[in-house]
């Protein structure tokens, strides 16, 4: 998968359009996950950073917006599945704060396709895997945000 | 992992008890612990020697699907992360010695010589929790599994469904690893069988959720399959919300329900599909059905080592090879010899949340022997170190032998260290976490005067622990590390891409150091704890809850809100499985209660509760007092039928509770009402499985209305039982099914649409209809007697009146919300309250008695210790900038914040430091920004943003 869509960028934009790319994930589950995808040697895309948080409901659209603010391409949020919430229904709190986040994006005027919000549980480093790649290939797709300047053609 | 990171739990695997001497309270174990060739002090779990490992052989994690190496971890997350030498497979044995394994060991972890050990050990009780095994479908030739290549047991399906399984949680047919179009799950694989080769005669209780559970998780993974069959007998959800997640999976248009075990399956040589015979009892005609993959839902065997598990600590084994309990006590967890306890599988079929329940009061049964023993948590003087000033950062980069150096540039990371600002010490080393490096590091700090940490390496998750005690014990504040991952998140994922990995690795340096720079020191608090406890509710798990505590010496306070303890117990004549005198059992506990320190308060009532764990002040009818947890026992109401099927209107149509009052055996006969009746029906599912009414399974009715018809039908009376499934799950229940229709007991199976009816004339009932399905025709019967099987309720009076005075939720059945539906099957979601027995959900007498001992456990654990430490990276309003709006105390699942009005009526949130989880949802909320999420502030969370983007 890290193969493809390392492929992809370099075909996408003919220049190399490495995108930056700020992940939230919680510590119980989401961060867990990146971690199991390691024990298992998942090779995916290197293209973003993690910021570990306890609960995916800490994640305040101030962090998403000051990220995107900054030049940041995407920003993924990352929490435990429904049921699974160390915090028992922080995830669902995270899901309202992202509908928030997600309006005030659009409002911006940026693709709201840049942030998305995904579960990952302790046990699914691939799927870990899968999320950061298919994302990484999603912002590849939409190219440099506005605000990066570093990708200001 | 929380076990094996807990400083007071040894974990010994690898080994195994071969000889137990003396008497509870005093035994002397030995533990034999066969060579493991890998040391665990050394052993990081890195893995080269199972890369350089040239041995492939199955593995037993993947049921035989995935492959593993000769050294080799067991599974992913294993405690302890050590690998392991099969030295079956091993080439050392064999004439070439390999080696490479101990020639690719940077630690010299490896040891050939390794041999077995034994210990003795001082213990004062033993619990067994031993488990089970899965049945092995080949010995069923009807089904062809292993002789057909896409028959699969339920075990492999689970692996499969895996996502980090052998497919990658793709189902796929093994014979040409495609998709199957439809899938078939055979229930009862090895369960409800004759006792011989077809397995064992018990239900194995979890397989029918398992495949209903498995139904759905098929379509989520593979949306393209078009059909899902599920062959069945009885359909048995019966759990706390089972049956409504069963219910939710019959919307899937995919699902189709076939009752009937089918008896044979063949395979079509071409297509290798599978052809399922079998006769569908509802319309009782013979089918045949085609399926791409077959799945079989195997039951649990007893494991072959209890026996010898068994003679070593001299206890008894069951007709089935589980361990036997000692009913005489009613309780799931006794053995025949004191000071020996089991939980879980061991002693029978459980599920999962039932064995954590076990689990939790198989130790409140052992702790009995060792609380005096308890240990003492010495408080360490260490001095602080100063670290007033600007921010002296150190950073340390950990190899992990090639594990990071393998494919990040360390050099580069090294000198891209030193240009990070306020670094003023960068230095790298093979194992960080090895104890030289860990002194290294603690050196440092001290010539350096660093004042802030970072560490280079794996996952603050496993690792975070150990560099902060070093920072700890040499005086530097804990939360002045920061763990930055450059193994787990970096080099071991971007294997091929090390420029690009090395370049993330300085970002995550580049983020940890910004972050590092603005933590702050936070010290930990402590406050005293009550050590005593109350338990609302003087039933039977109340009662076995309070006597588990006064035997460890805690002070306890019994609420019963009627006049005499005993609960629904003294409604009961008889108990089941055992058939014990319910009035022997409830006169023996209160016996016990009465004769215990225990302060039993009858006709009390809780007026008020107020304070947090540790400190709650009870004022109660009769006086106050302080206590340190709650356990909430307070039971549910039986159901009272609103009419159905003519009850109130007809005299001779009763419930299974009232019927216990009213049926007493006398000379060898039995009356109801002093009159011998000739036919006696019941009818199951009343206000249960009702979405109306009660959307759940009551699960306790089934059994009990066996028990009753096995009772009418031994004394010469016809007895017809109307249900929907039977659902007697549990011990002996299926044996006792089995037993009633040797009897002769009639069982006829009804629909929710097609409900029984009942013909009466003025206050009797005389005629019941039922629709006989697979004839077709309408049945009817002549009854003296109508039984209702009428399910559980939540007490509502009792229940509201506590969900109001401590703030415990309750979830959408009623009943009170556990903390987790099967990890935390008595906590609820407030610290220090519990809950025990029907108050969450309804259960018979047997595992009321399980949680009851359970919540006592859960209990100790938190008021064994004088003082409670509060963890300091909470959430802490600035009320400065506070305006009391509220919206904290809205969203806080755990009731940490308040409002607090100050003296000049300026209204300001709290957050209660013993309550507060530091989740920071809070501080999310906050429109004013007057909450901190202590050691995850916006400050640096920001800094680690600004370090990547801007910086």
């Amino acid at each position: 998968m890290a193969e493809k869509s390392v492929k992809t960028k370099t075909k996408k934009t003919g220049k190399k359009f490495i995108p930056d790319i700020v992940a939230f994930a919680c510590n119980w589950c989401s961060y867990a996950g990146a971690d199991t995808a390691g024990v298992n040697r998942m090779q995916y895309s290197p293209n973003f950073r993690v910021i570990r948080t306890m609960c995916s409901g800490r994640v305040t659209p101030g962090f998403v917006l000051r990220a995107l603010k900054l030049g940041a391409d995407g920003v993924l949020v990352s929490g435990c599945h429904f049921g699974d919430c160390h915090y028992i229904f922080g995830n669902y709190k995270a899901v309202e704060q992202f509908e928030k986040t997600k309006k005030l994006v659009k409002t911006l005027g940026f693709d709201e396709r840049r942030i998305r919000l995904e579960w990952v549980s302790a046990a699914e480093g691939n799927r870990w895997a899968e999320v950061i790649d298919e994302f990484v290939a999603q912002i590849t797709e939409l190219g440099p945000s506005p605000l990066n300047n570093n990708h200001k053609s | 992992m929380d076990a094996g990171r807990h400083p007071n739990i040894d974990v010994l695997t690898n080994s195994e008890l071969v000889k137990l001497e003396g008497n509870a309270g005093s035994f002397r174990a030995t533990v034999r612990r066969h060579p493991r060739y890998v040391s665990e002090d050394l052993c990081t779990g890195c893995g080269q020697c199972y890369d350089n490992c040239p041995v492939i052989v199955p593995n037993e994690f993947e049921v035989g699907m995935g492959a593993r190496k000769a050294i080799y971890s067991p599974f992913p997350q294993a405690v302890p992360n050590t690998y392991i030498i099969d030295r079956e497979n091993c080439l050392n044995d064999d004439f070439l010695v390999c080696n490479n394994c101990l020639k690719s060991c940077d630690r010299n972890a490896i040891d050939f010589d390794d041999t077995a050990c034994d210990l003795e050990l001082d213990i004062g009780s033993v619990v067994v929790a031993t488990g089970f095994d899965v049945y092995d479908a080949s010995h069923l030739s009807s089904y062809g599994y292993r002789l057909y290549q896409n028959v699969l047991s339920n075990m492999e399906l689970e692996r499969i469904l895996n996502a980090t399984g052998p497919t990658r949680g793709h189902i796929v047919r093994p014979s040409d690893k495609k998709i199957p179009k439809n899938i078939a799950f055979i229930q009862c694989v090895g369960s409800r069988g004759d006792g011989r080769e077809s397995g064992c005669q018990y239900c194995s209780r979890f397989c029918c959720m398992n495949a209903v559970k498995d139904c759905k998780l098929v379509k989520l993974h593979e949306p393209g399959i078009e059909k899902i069959m599920m062959f069945y007998i009885d359909l048995r959800a019966a759990g706390r919300g089972f049956e409504e997640f069963y219910q939710s999976s019959l919307d899937m248009p995919e699902l189709e329900m076939i009752r009937g075990r089918p008896s044979k399956i063949l395979e079509d040589r071409e297509t290798k599909d599978l052809i399922i015979v079998s006769e569908d009892v509802e319309t009782g005609k013979i089918r045949k059905a085609r399926a791409g993959m077959v799945v079989l839902s195997t039951g649990a065997v007893a494991s072959e080592s209890n026996r010898k598990l068994a003679d070593v600590l001299g206890i008894d084994l069951d007709v089935n090879n589980f361990f036997e309990i000692d009913t005489k006590y009613g309780s799931p967890l006794h053995t025949c010899r004191e000071g020996i306890y089991v939980c879980g599988c061991a002693a029978g079929v459980n599920d999962i949340s039932d064995s954590v329940a076990q689990g939790s009061g198989a130790a409140a049964e052992a702790e009995k022997y060792v609380a005096k023993h308890r240990i003492k948590e010495e408080p360490r003087k260490i001095e602080p170190l100063d670290i007033t000033g600007p921010p002296r950062v150190g950073v340390f980069l950990c190899h992990c032998g090639i594990n990071i150096a393998g494919v990040l540039g360390m050099d580069e990371l090294h000198e891209y260290a030193k240009t990070l600002p306020d670094v003023v010490h960068v230095e790298n080393n093979t194992f960080l976490c090895s104890d030289e490096g860990q002194r290294m590091i603690q050196d440092r700090i001290i010539e350096h005067k660093l004042n802030r940490v970072v560490a280079a390496a794996c996952t603050p998750r496993t690792h975070e622990p150990i560099f902060r005690e070093s920072c700890e014990l040499i005086g530097l504040n804990k939360y002045l590390f920061e763990m930055v991952n450059v193994r787990d998140q970096c080099s071991w994922v971007h294997t091929d891409f090390p420029e690009e990995a090395t370049q993330k690795a300085k970002d995550l340096l580049k983020m940890g150091v910004a972050r590092a720079r603005h933590l702050q020191p936070l010290h930990q608090s402590t406050i005293p704890i009550n050590q005593s406890v109350l338990v609302i509710g003087g039933g039977v798990a109340g009662m076995c809850a309070a006597l588990e505590l006064d035997a460890q010496g805690i002070k306890v306070y019994l609420l019963e809100k009627t006049g005499h303890l005993g609960g629904r117990l003294n409604e009961l004549t008889k108990v089941y499985p055992a058939n014990l005198s319910a009035f022997e059992l409830a006169r023996a506990i209160v016996e016990k209660v009465k004769t215990s320190r225990i302060e039993a308060m009858p006709s009390t009532e809780v007026n008020s509760i107020s304070g947090f764990v540790g400190n709650f002040d009870v004022s109660t009818t009769n006086g106050s007092f302080k206590v340190g947890t709650i356990i909430l026992a307070i039971g549910s109401d039986v159901y009272k039928p609103n009419g159905e099927f003519g009850y109130g209107k007809y005299a001779n149509v009763v419930t299974n509770q009232e019927l216990e009052s009213i049926m007493h055996d006398s000379e060898g006969k039995i009356s109801i009402k002093g009159k011998e009746p000739k036919t006696v029906v019941f009818i199951q599912c009343v206000g249960s499985r009702n979405p109306e009414k009660n959307p759940g399974c009551s699960r306790f009715c089934c059994p009990t209305t066996i028990k009753q018809a096995i009772r009418l039908r031994e004394n010469g009376i016809n007895v017809v039982v109307l249900h929907r499934d039977m659902r007697t799950v549990g011990a002996l229940a299926e044996e006792q099914y089995r037993h009633a229709r040797a009897l002769g007991v009639k069982f006829l199976r009804y629909t929710p649409e097609r409900q029984p009816k009942i013909i009466g004339e003025n206050s009797k009932a005389e005629k019941v209809d039922i629709l006989e399905l697979a004839l077709n025709q309408t049945l009817e019967i002549d009854p003296d007697y109508i039984v209702l099987a009428a399910g559980m309720i939540p007490d509502e009076e009792s229940t509201s009146k506590l969900q109001n005075i401590l703030k415990v939720p309750r979830a959408a059945d009623g009943f009170f919300m556990q903390r987790h539906a099967k990890l935390g099957p008595v906590e609820t979601t407030t610290e220090g309250v519990f809950v025990a027995g029907c108050a969450a959900g309804p259960k018979d007498i047997s595992d009321s008695i399980a949680q009851g001992a359970a919540a006592a456990s859960r209990a100790v654990s938190i008021i064994s210790r004088d003082t409670i430490a509060l963890d300091p990276a909470v959430c802490v309003v600035d009320k400065s900038l506070c305006r009391g709006c509220g919206q904290c105390v809205d969203i806080c699942d755990y009731h940490a914040p308040a409002i607090e009005i100050s003296s000049s009526g300026i209204e300001t949130a709290k957050i209660n430091p013993a309550l507060c989880k530091g989740c920071g949802t809070c501080a999310s909320w906050c429109p004013t920004g007057a909450i901190a999420s202590m050691h995850f502030t916006d400050k640096q969370i920001n800094s680690m943003m600004d370090a990547l983007l801007a910086g």
